[in-house]
């Protein structure tokens, strides 16, 4: 019996979408396929910041296990170390400098893996798994946050096994994003909380949720000065929210937008609706890539408020994307992310990270 | 500016429209930027200022400060300080109103509208194919209609992976059916809409933050409301997060201004970096408050006893209508935590539960007791002994000697009638 009613299933047996036999959609994009990918879901991707010559890219999955590649310009991507945790990983990224992974598992733990050594330790612990994890680099301080599923963000000193501080969350958190001195946590039942970091975390404000369903990714945008400026908030219901923190006109400048939606055979008729499973904006452009569990990604332009590019759909969920420090690479996943619960998880499916040029796709629509 | 009568005696219909005087109201309140909106907006106001015996000059319907927090799916309002007014004043200017029970022709059209919403949006998320598991807002920035349970597929996907790990698998599938099937029955209760199902929604709607301030009028207002068809109003705290907590502006320090020992809670939450000491006076005073959202700091102690609950024993029985059989694990503990725990019979002395808690039973046991005749809860005094963190033999039931439908029960938002268990919680479900 099928979870969600009509819809078409995604990892069942892997029936093409296409009828075609030759060509399987599992890369309809054609874009570079990462070498010795997960063998479970991937649920996190994060690239190496700019103080690391070349790009790598790490990758958290359900198989417990944090990959790194090194992505070199021909594209050819190099598996080079490999780290486990006991329990499926959530959410990967990097410290400022590079030589350090933080890595945040369902078994409630935090690691910090040097690179260099190869050794990871515990530098963190929450009472439920941990959700998201941010590297915070602040001139007077420098800790990691993680955002769990026990209600609180807790910031750490990985030196220590004891938090710097605790927030309380009202609800647990689902995602978080982090650019300084701005951070941005979505919870449950629909919270949103905007944190400054300047001298030490403090709640600045809360807000009331521009959508209407569950809250699924978060990612914050800079302005044209490079500071963060606001966020764009996804949801389960294929609907972004871009939402200004201090805009000049909050009913005019903050907007939401569908996405990720099936068009039906009208526009009136019921279409399916996907969550949006990842946000991330282009580092250079400023522009965004939504990915989705219908299994595929969109290119938008969130100032001239337009699509700039929707890719093929892929023959499964896309769960986690990330752009590198440049904007040059796009990076995705796909996996199956449970949106239609335990009927349509194939074990037995490979998942696969796609790599994409994304230095010309990215260009905003109207340049001054 | 003259005081408004009708503010001091509860019943302003403009709210914060008001041109006159509301002592102590909004802090936050005046001087906002509004975009006007809908013209039944402006209609509302040319027809409540008829109402009012107050003369107001014919300008005033020009600017609609309720922004777009009334509009159905203009997706450009993201005025999130409209919004937050808007539900403000309907609360603050509606509740106690006799005009809200019968209102203007305006009025019902507006609430009209809002249910045909949430009719349209049943019917689209049903046949969409989305998440099913999902808070739900009939309108941006309004708070979440009870009854839906958030869930995010990574939990439900962890819940898989322990359920198979302890090769328990039907159970994690009995519960899913559970869920699904009280979404199921929530979204077609929304869907036809039957008066009790349509008070309920719309005092969800206004009085979000209402239910903030009873003073813990809580207590009883759960104890009246339990016992009947109408939703519990309990997890619409938690649901109403983004209502209950001061929204908008920097505005952290609550703004409601009503004393109840809930309102006070948030004012402390600025400050809760890592210490708790706010909320330990709180659920003295407001026991429901163990399960509400805004009432942050909730105590890192209590939440790791929720959290530690593993999904493993068996025993589900949800707490209530959502009844999910409780992966969120402290969000189901949550509810538990209060009516739960000493009311449900057979508990003698309440380990466990530190000293605020303890607070929290007494009224709510009697309370419970009261309701539920049909339990055989007689232990209306529960002796409450603090300070023991063992589980309590008596007063909490170890997992393994629930049934799964009493898990479930406990480990969901509310009690679903019919359903409530006669034994205490396990005490690795409490939240307070």
């Amino acid at each position: 019996m099928s979870l969600f009613g009509t819809t078409s299933g995604f990892g069942t047996g892997g029936t093409s979408m296409f009828g075609s036999t030759t060509t399987d959609n599992h890369n309809p994009m054609k874009d570079i396929e990462v070498t010795s990918s997960p063998d479970d879901s991937i649920g996190c991707l994060s690239f190496s910041p700019p103080t690391l010559p070349g790009n790598f890219l790490i990758a958290g999955s359900w198989a417990n296990d944090v990959r790194c590649w090194e992505v070199q310009d021909s594209g050819q991507t190099i598996p080079k170390a490999q780290q486990m945790h006991t329990g499926p990983v959530l959410d990967v990224c990097w410290s400022d400098d590079g030589s350090k992974v933080f890595t945040a598992s369902c078994d409630k733990t935090a690691k910090m893996w040097d690179l260099n050594s190869n050794q990871a330790i515990q530098i963190a612990q929450h009472d439920a798994p941990v959700k998201t994890i941010h590297w915070i680099k602040a001139p007077n301080y420098s800790c990691v946050m993680t955002g769990s599923w026990d209600k609180t963000l807790k910031f750490w000193d990985t030196r220590s096994s004891n938090p710097m501080m605790v927030l309380q969350l009202p609800e647990r958190c689902y995602c978080a994003d982090m650019i300084y001195p701005m951070a941005v946590v979505a919870t449950a039942e629909r919270g949103l909380i905007v944190y400054q970091l300047e001298n030490q975390p403090s709640e600045f404000r809360r807000i009331e949720s521009p959508l209407k369903h569950q809250h699924r990714c978060v990612a914050i945008f800079k302005d044209k000065q490079n500071k963060p400026t606001g966020f764009a908030l996804g949801s389960i219901e294929g609907r972004v929210a871009i939402h200004y923190i201090n805009p000049p006109n909050p009913a005019k400048d903050n907007f939401t937008f569908k996405c990720h939606r099936s068009n039906g055979t009208n526009t009136s008729a019921p279409q399916d609706i996907y969550a949006v499973n990842g946000i991330a904006f282009h580092p250079v452009h400023g522009t965004l890539a939504t990915v989705g569990s219908d299994g595929r990604f969109s290119f938008w332009d969130k100032d001239a408020r337009t699509k700039l590019k929707t890719s093929e759909q892929l023959d499964q969920p896309i769960s986690a994307c990330c752009f590198n420090h440049n904007g040059n690479i796009f990076a995705y996943a796909s996996s199956y992310d449970w949106s239609k619960g335990h009927e349509f998880y194939n074990p037995q499916k490979k998942n696969y990270i796609f790599l994409r040029n994304a230095a010309e796709e990215l260009k905003p629509r109207n340049k001054k | 500016m003259t005081i408004c009568q009708f503010f001091l005696q509860g019943r302003c219909r403009f709210g914060e429209r008001c041109w006159n005087e509301h002592p102590g109201a909004w802090g936050a309140g005046g001087g906002r930027q509004q975009q006007p909106s809908g013209s039944n907006r402006r209609g509302w106001n040319a027809t409540s200022q008829r109402y009012s015996s107050v003369i107001q000059p014919s300008s005033f319907s020009k600017s609609t400060p309720w922004g777009g927090s009334r509009e159905q799916e203009k997706p450009s309002f993201g005025s999130f300080d409209s919004g937050d007014s808007a539900n403000r004043n309907r609360g603050f200017g509606l509740s106690q109103n006799p005009f809200a029970t019968s209102p203007t022709s305006d009025e019902q059209k507006d609430e009209k509208k809002f249910l045909e919403g949430i009719v349209k949006d049943m019917e689209v998320w049903e046949s969409s194919g989305q998440w099913m598991f999902s808070a739900y807002s009939p309108m941006k920035k309004k708070p979440s209609i009870s009854g839906f349970t958030d869930i995010s597929p990574e939990e439900l996907r962890l819940e898989y992976h322990n359920f198979l790990t302890s090769n328990n698998l039907q159970s994690y599938l009995n519960s899913i059916q559970q869920l699904k099937n009280q979404w199921r029955n929530r979204v077609n209760e929304l869907k036809t809409l039957n008066t009790s199902t349509k008070i309920a929604l719309l005092s969800d709607i206004k009085d979000g933050i209402n239910q903030a301030t009873p003073t813990f009028g809580f207590g009883s207002r759960q104890t009246a409301t339990f016992g009947s068809p109408v939703i519990v109003s309990l997890p619409n705290i938690q649901a109403g997060f983004p209502v209950n907590n001061s929204m908008g502006d920097n505005a952290q320090n609550s703004s409601f201004t009503t004393s109840s020992g809930f309102a006070t809670a948030p004012t402390g939450s600025p400050s809760v970096f890592g210490n708790i000491p706010a909320f330990g006076a709180v659920p003295s005073t407001s026991p429901a408050i163990t399960t509400s959202t805004p009432a942050p700091g909730f105590g890192k102690p209590e939440i790791t006893s929720a959290a530690s609950f593993s999904f493993k024993t068996p025993a589900a029985s949800g707490f209530g209508s959502a009844g999910f059989s409780g992966f969120p694990a402290p969000m189901a503990a949550g509810p538990v935590g209060v009516p739960g725990a000493p009311a449900f019979g057979n508990s003698s002395s309440v380990a466990g539960f530190g000293s605020p808690g303890s607070h929290s039973h007494t009224p709510f046991s009697k309370s419970f007791s009261d309701t539920h005749d049909g339990h055989s809860s007689t232990s209306t005094s529960v002796p409450v002994s603090n300070g023991s963190t063992t589980t309590g033999n008596e007063l909490f039931t170890p997992k393994h000697q629930l049934t799964a439908e009493e898990l479930r029960q406990f480990q969901s938002k509310k009690f679903t009638l019919g359903k409530i268990p006669l034994k205490p919680p396990p005490v690795e479900l409490l939240n307070i």
